[in-house]
């Protein structure tokens, strides 16, 4: 029976992290083949091919691959496999994952086991242990082991210990909507503009509309979008100017007269600390795009300044808020049993794809 | 409303409750919570969305006042009956319950609360991992959704003729094109809290 069967394919370029395909339906099986490792022939340590059925369970695969005697051999990825998933209902996380020990000095957190993470993926700190100043806040993170990634936070600051009890847990589905509320990490006063960095993808565009909501004990409460409570209905937004970066862009706000961020929070008691924000505002929102040639109606893409991948949603009205409501698989950087293969294959690889939903479960 | 509670999820500011004694981040509902609340709305100059109640002879009861909505997970309703007499008024003790909306549980203060089991909450996303339960409180003139003219929604029903080659199975469906925008972000709040 193949009467409500959907079926779609694609390839991509591996950087040797997870990677998540986008497609319009929660697959229950998923085809890899490694056309760099077909080409190059036999050579240690690489897969071939690889195949995924719901029934084994998320998060696994089978694998053909090299071993290390560059011997095509049967193999299995037990994690870090392939995982479908599908973002469309509030905020989900992961499991808890031990940390082992931070280092303040450069925002490093070192986990017990491989955390599985990806540059670009989204994670919260939580636990009874050290840097509770920032504890429920979404950071992204840049992964720079299997067992480590650093945070956009500085923890090098005289109130930040390297901690004891701490876990760090993903954000499965973070910015379900563009553009979204974010943590203010760091305000950079140097320049004439202020200069803003966020914990997570900001997701804003050139010409949005901003407005901060920084609580008192930060400092910085200028910015504020109703810094005179003698006038009230009067908000005070910006604009942003420039991007620098996924994590940091310039606003139109003066940076005169405006107190440093304070972000040297005092250790205790942080219960009911509310953090600097900024948030998209007015009508001027980066929701759909006006037709400029090429593809009409282009699918919105996050993150919004570099290395954007398209959502499946079509477009939104301009002005209002886009979705990023999303569903697919992710394909895992986990390792085979039998050899040392990964599935997502070697930074380069050209990997194609093929994946399935199938009518019946026979 | 699930693609406008994820929305304002994800766009509004928030707030982290402090007024409990949980000593997490947030920490539980306190009355001091609903009071810094209304107090931000109020100074931004919300729309409140009731006028109050007036108070009744009847034993038991209370006056209302003006109030905004708050929308909270059905899951906190033990925290708002451990506020009882402390702030919080059962909507079976308003002076008329039949002015109680169908899905409201009372009032605190300046804020009258909408429950829902699909209110949004965070699992085990707190400062000691507890669930993070986001309650919104909105002023009048908060947000809006927009509906693409002459495309406002569709209810899709194709028998099983029309739905498969095998005539097996019927196609119900409803499709529509809609947008969400927050048309005045001073006048919302994410209340966030634990329990």
């Amino acid at each position: 029976m193949t009467e409500y069967s959907r079926m779609v394919k694609g390839f991509f370029t591996s950087t040797g992290n997870a990677k998540a395909i986008n497609i319009p339906f929660v697959p229950d099986y998923v085809e890899l083949q490694n056309k760099t490792v077909a080409a190059a022939g036999p050579a240690a340590s690489v897969d071939f091919s690889a195949y995924w059925d719901s029934n084994m369970g998320s998060g696994v695969a089978t694998m053909l691959a090299y071993n290390a005697g560059s011997v095509l051999i049967a193999d299995f990825v037990a994690s870090q496999g392939i995982t479908p998933f599908q973002c469309g209902l509030s905020l989900q996380y992961g499991p808890q994952l031990a940390v082992a020990s931070t280092t303040k000095a450069t925002g490093t957190v070192t986990t017990a086991a491989p955390h599985g993470l990806a540059t670009g993926d989204v994670v919260i700190l939580e636990g009874a242990g050290g840097w509770p100043q920032i504890l429920g806040v979404q950071f992204t993170v840049t992964v720079t082991s299997p067992t480590a990634f650093t945070i956009n936070w500085n923890t090098n600051q005289a109130n930040y210990a390297d901690p004891g009890a701490l876990f760090v847990r993903k954000v499965l589905c973070p910015y379900l909507y563009l553009p979204g509320q974010n943590v203010i990490s760091a305000l950079d006063l140097s320049g004439a503009n202020v200069k803003v960095t966020t914990t997570t993808f900001h997701n804003y565009v050139l010409g949005q509309e901003i407005g901060f909501q920084i609580p008192a004990v930060w400092g910085s409460t200028q910015l504020n979008e109703l810094p005179n409570n003698t006038t009230p209905g009067s908000p005070v937004y910006y604009y942003v100017s420039s991007i620098q970066s996924n994590t940091q862009f310039t606003c139109t706000a003066l940076s005169a007269g405006v107190t440093a961020l304070n972000t040297n929070q005092p250790a205790a008691p942080v219960a009911g600390q509310s953090f600097p924000q900024v948030v998209a505002v007015g009508d001027v929102n980066s929701g759909g795009f006006p037709y400029s040639g090429g593809a009409l109606y282009p699918s919105p893409t996050f993150p919004t300044f570099s290395g954007g991948v398209p959502t499946i949603n079509g477009p939104a009205i301009q002005g209002a808020f886009v979705n990023n409501t999303s569903q697919g698989f992710i394909i895992g950087a986990g390792a085979g049993t039998n050899s040392a293969a990964i599935l997502v294959g070697s930074p380069g690889d050209v990997i194609f794809w093929r994946a399935f939903l199938h009518d019946g479960n026979f | 409303m699930l693609i406008l509670r994820d929305y304002i999820v994800s766009a509004a500011s928030q707030i982290y409750a402090a007024g409990g004694a949980n000593g997490d981040n947030p920490t539980n509902l306190g009355v001091s919570d609903f009071s810094v609340v209304a107090a931000t709305l109020d100074t931004n100059n919300a729309y409140k969305f009731m006028s109050g109640i007036e108070g009744d002879l009847k034993f038991g009861t209370g006056p209302v006042r003006s109030a905004y909505f708050m929308l909270s997970s059905t899951e906190l309703q033990p925290d708002f009956d451990a506020l009882t007499g402390s702030g919080f008024l059962a909507q079976w003790n308003y002076p008329q319950p039949k002015d109680a909306l169908p899905s409201e549980y009372g009032s605190v203060f300046n804020i009258r609360i909408l429950v829902s089991s699909e209110a949004p909450v965070a699992r085990g996303a707190s400062k000691n991992a507890r669930d993070v339960y986001y309650n919104t409180v909105v002023g009048k003139q908060a947000v809006t959704h927009i509906n693409q003219d002459g495309y406002s929604m569709n209810l899709i029903y194709r028998d099983p003729y029309y739905s498969g080659m095998l005539a097996q199975n019927a196609t119900l469906a409803v499709k529509f094109a809609q947008a969400q925008a927050i048309t005045q972000d001073t006048a919302i709040r994410n209340l966030l809290c634990t329990l």
